[in-house]
């Protein structure tokens, strides 16, 4: 039988089928250029277990194995720890999140269990939003939990609605996520029809979810804009305080969670599972793709490297964070990696002949264009930094200065973040802006 | 390999707007079927309730629709979730994925995200300078470098040749 999946995070293998029997899986990669003999070969029962995955499996355990319908889902165990959950006082379920040591898979870390609370103190009705909006160029790795494994995010949410108190969910996808976007609402009609988010198939008070589309713009990631999205407001960064676990959507208590934060939520009661960390991975790599990263104090981005099949002396560094990003060098490929230093996770590998002074460039110009000019700093800053660094070595000491004050007063993290990549490489590679500057 | 004729893009699209995929062609206020279209934009509007909150998915609607925003459009939906012409503007103009004027439809938008870059998406555009238009990362880097064709379709692992050939066979079926 033949089931189409989405894609399970080998992006490097597409287009692909995979023969799946009991304890048996044999991925055929790239067949637009592979003869199919194989592939019928390995049908009629003759080829070895060769499954090239993409590392731990934890959150992607289900991603490209799944035929799209709920009862699939349930097979492979999805609404478990929701099951679970519903059978727990809503602080016993935040406790466990708390232990699992879970925090924003967006970027900034914080931690989930805190914002819940935080919410949880204020009266309701509260609200949730699902930042699905992904807008970090090199990030496509909730697209591929949307697309993959919808009744994850599902759960997620029914779990922090149940730990929370949550009334009502808004999912607020990027809006050129279009596949993501239908397979969600599809997951939420079958999760809406099977009486889970009513809470009349597993208990629970239920939860009413929404979704909406966004139409564009680095800065709409940004949890504020997002509120000022769904109101109808222009798309930009509010003032906080008030945090929206105060006053957010409506003024209402809001708790606002990344995708993969409320993905990893389904997996706190799982006996342990080391935190993991989804790490899209595209550049000179040999397999770029989606890769679930154990982020257990021993696994290092040499590790990661190797799994992608890349040579670490063939790669000059890696860009972590595109445009509010840095650059790691291939002194830092055998350091454990750190949870918080890894942002939204995005890695673009850089070979050996790589244009650092350019890609900065490139960077900083993207960063200017998707200001949204809501504040100073950014609005002026952004543009400014674009020009200084025509020749970055001679303004070097103004670079310095503007960067300090996008950092400190700028009125979100698009601003704030802006000259880290460029900071990241002034101070790694100043040879390389000395070469260009000398030529 | 065949080459397109130097503003062969263009000139394919705005001199025969007729064409079976007509569905996927921009509202044009001077064609016959423009109060048809607008209506049904406007039918889109009236689905949504009458709240601010609206105001985004009531606009996505239209440029489904219409595949961009025009101003009778844009006064429709501000009529109808109750907020001013002039906001529904500043709101319209800050989404990077909202179109205020009618879009050519012939441009191959290349991706010039890092990936993209580090990939050869720079040799794409010079390869194809009359049909090629730059884009910002499309989330799809393990595939680059990366076009969006006209249709909104992605393309992942282009290269010089690929693309000229999809173009040129655009071309040849619009012809």
């Amino acid at each position: 039988m033949a089931v189409e999946t989405a894609c399970d995070g080998a992006c490097w293998a597409a287009p692909s089928a995979t023969v799946v029997r009991p304890g048996h899986r044999h991925r055929f990669a790239r067949l637009e250029r592979e003869p199919l003999g194989a592939l019928l070969e390995c049908l009629e029962g003759t080829c070895d277990d060769a499954y090239a995955g993409s590392g731990a499996r934890g959150l992607l355990a289900r991603v490209g194995h799944l035929d799209g319908s709920l009862a699939d889902a349930l097979a492979q165990g999805a609404y478990l720890a929701l099951a679970h959950a519903v059978t727990r006082k809503p602080e016993e379920v935040i406790e466990a999140v708390q232990r699992a040591g879970l925090s924003g898979r967006g970027g900034a870390h914080f931690v989930t269990a805190q914002k819940w609370r935080l919410a949880a103190a204020n009266a309701g009705p509260r609200l949730l939003v699902v930042n699905a909006e992904e807008g970090e160029p090199g990030v496509f790795k909730d697209r591929h939990l949307l697309e993959g494994d919808p009744h994850r995010l599902i759960e997620g949410v029914l779990l922090a609605a149940h730990a929370a108190g949550i009334a009502h969910a808004v999912i607020y996808i990027n809006g050129q996520a279009r596949n993501a976007r239908s397979a969600v609402d599809l997951a939420v009609e079958q999760a809406r029809d099977a009486g889970l988010l009513d809470g009349s198939a597993l208990g629970g008070a239920g939860v009413e979810i929404e979704v909406r589309s966004g139409a564009g713009g680095y800065v709409c990631g940004e949890e504020s804009v997002i509120l000022n999205s769904i109101e109808g407001e222009r798309p930009v960064p509010r003032t906080k305080p008030p945090f929206a676990t105060d006053r957010g959507l409506f003024e209402r208590p809001t708790v606002i969670n990344n995708t993969e934060t409320l993905c990893v939520a389904t997996t706190i009661f799982d006996d342990p599972p080391p935190p993991t960390k989804l790490i899209p991975l595209s550049g000179a790599v040999p397999r770029a793709g989606l890769y679930e990263v154990p982020v257990d104090g021993v696994t290092a981005w040499s590790g990661v490297l190797a799994a992608a099949g890349a040579n670490p002396q063939r790669v000059r560094a890696l860009l972590l964070g595109g445009p509010s990003g840095r650059f790691v060098l291939p002194e830092e490929f055998d350091a454990p990696l750190d949870m918080r230093g890894l942002g939204a996770g995005g890695v673009v590998v850089l070979p050996l002949d790589a244009d650092i002074p350019r890609i900065t460039r490139a960077l900083a110009a993207y960063n200017a264009r998707e200001s949204c000019g809501e504040c100073t700093p950014c609005r002026e800053g952004t543009p400014r930094l674009v020009a200084l660094l025509e020749d970055a070595p001679a303004n070097r000491e103004r670079i310095n200065a503007l960067i300090e004050v996008m950092t400190e007063a700028s009125l979100c993290q698009l601003g704030g973040l802006a000259g880290k990549p460029v900071a990241s490489a002034l101070a790694l590679f100043p040879q390389d802006f000395e070469r260009e500057a000398s030529r | 390999m065949p080459q397109p004729r130097k503003h062969a893009c263009r000139s394919a699209y705005n001199l025969r707007m007729v064409s079976p995929d007509s569905e996927r062609f921009p509202y044009d206020a001077a064609a016959s079927d423009a109060p048809a279209r607008l209506a049904e934009a406007a039918r889109a509007i009236e689905a949504h309730p009458r709240e601010r909150t609206a105001l985004l998915p009531a606009l996505l609607d239209v440029q489904h629709a219409l595949g961009w925003l025009p101003r009778p459009a844009i006064q429709r939906v501000a009529a109808w979730v109750r907020v001013p012409v002039s906001e529904v503007y500043a709101t319209a103009t800050a989404y990077s994925e909202l179109r205020l004027e009618r879009p050519d439809p012939a441009m191959w938008h290349v991706c010039t995200g890092v990936a993209c870059d580090l990939a050869g998406a720079e040799d794409l555009l010079l390869s194809s300078p009359e049909c090629t238009v730059r884009i910002d990362c499309q989330f799809l880097c393990a595939l680059a470098p990366v076009v969006v064709d006209p249709r909104e379709r992605l393309l992942g692992r282009l290269t010089e040749d690929t693309l000229r050939a999809r173009i040129a066979m655009h071309l040849e079926i619009r012809a």
